[in-house]
């Protein structure tokens, strides 16, 4: 279990499997994710049933509020001890919980958990160029902007950019964490 | 087979092996590559055999050969996601007699050029480690833009180091070097 200031993240249980199989299933909650098709209630994505996490298998947590209500998911994926980086994933599915900070919450506490136990150096993720809120929460926890893969993906008609963003451990350790020069649009 | 000015691209063949062993273990070959670790002759075969046919969805692995038909290299488009018409490529020179002598531009044009007007692909993109000045170069004249800078992203040689990433659209490389194969003999 770990402690945020609004949130806990602890291990994904198998009685999540139905909640997070509504979000994933949801156009408004992946409306910028790059999945695309229908998921059957099956799928492992955001789910990594039963595995342990570890460099190996990832660290697929359930976020859930103080009071108990699982409200989403996050994870670190493509760990690589070598260059000790990993990627960041993050759905808040519970819709009534957007723009309430829990996100921002949830990645701070993860990401203190890569730096500070985990021992990365850096954690990056994308985005789809476009979702705002995204965007400016990632920039709120530290998050670089450092790359624009240029119609990277094809979604509700068009092509988007996809913006690659991170942070590093010297970054987060940091007593102010400035907030990164240049905007996605 | 696909026909540059300098190269042919063909499929790969398992007489290739032991050439591609010998550059994948050339530390000087791979210096920029993503290979770390020593690979053995049975798991590079393994790899060789087990290769799916090429196809968009299942990538492709080709031969770069001179035109006097001498094993020079390969190059790959990574399995990519057809929806987005978008997948990363790879490639290595591992003869360096044939380093810095437009072969390795030449093939990337040839397989640039059959990925957006064979394959129908809008963009194509790589990566590369930020001191491979030689690639980057490379790259440039074949149609690729700098797109950004991923900080820290490989260590290697005892410190942590950049790496660009670049992409091209067919829009953009058909304005730049066109969508039609040239013509042979032509200039």
């Amino acid at each position: 279990m770990l402690d945020g200031q609004l949130v806990r993240l602890r291990a994904i249980e198998p009685g999540d499997r139905e909640r997070a199989h509504a979000w994933l299933d949801d156009p408004e909650v992946t409306y910028y994710l790059t999945m695309r098709y229908p998921l059957a209630s099956a799928d492992p994505m955001w789910l990594a049933d039963a595995q342990p996490a570890s460099f190996a298998n990832g660290v697929y947590l359930a976020v859930e509020t103080k009071d108990g209500t699982h409200i989403g998911a996050i994870n670190l994926h493509e760990l690589n001890p070598e260059d000790r980086k990993a990627g960041l994933g993050i759905i808040i599915g519970d819709k009534a919980c957007w723009s309430n900070g829990y996100g921002l919450d949830a990645i701070a506490t993860l990401l203190r958990f890569a730096f500070h136990e985990m021992n990365l150096h850096r954690v990056w993720l994308s985005v789809l160029a476009g979702h705002e809120a995204a965007i400016r929460c990632y920039e709120k926890c530290g998050f670089r902007h450092e790359s624009r893969r240029r119609q990277q993906v094809f979604k509700h008609g068009r092509y988007w950019d996809v913006l690659i963003m991170s942070i590093l451990r010297d970054e987060f350790d940091a007593p102010h964490v400035a907030p990164s020069p240049e905007r996605g649009t | 087979m696909l026909e540059g000015k300098l190269v042919r691209l063909r499929a790969q063949e398992m007489g290739d092996l032991e050439r591609d062993h010998a550059w994948i273990n050339d530390r000087e070959v791979t210096r920029y590559l993503a290979a770390r670790y020593p690979i053995s002759l049975v798991d590079e075969e393994r790899w060789l055999s087990g290769r799916p046919p090429s196809s968009g969805s299942n990538g492709l692995r080709l031969a770069i050969d001179t035109k006097d038909g001498r094993h020079i290299g390969n190059i790959d488009l990574l399995p990519g996601n057809p929806d987005d018409r978008c997948v990363a490529l790879g490639v290595m020179v591992g003869d360096k007699e044939y380093w810095s002598r437009g072969y390795g531009t030449d093939a990337m044009i040839t397989l640039l050029r059959f990925g957006f007007s064979q394959m129908n692909l809008n963009r194509i993109w790589l990566h590369v480690f930020e001191h491979n000045e030689r690639a980057i170069a490379c790259y440039k004249k074949c149609g690729f833009q700098v797109e950004g800078r991923l900080r820290h992203h490989r260590y290697q040689e005892g410190r942590y180091s950049d790496v660009i990433e670049m992409g091209v659209l067919r829009d953009e490389f058909a304005a730049s070097h066109g969508l039609a194969a040239p013509k042979e003999g032509g200039p």
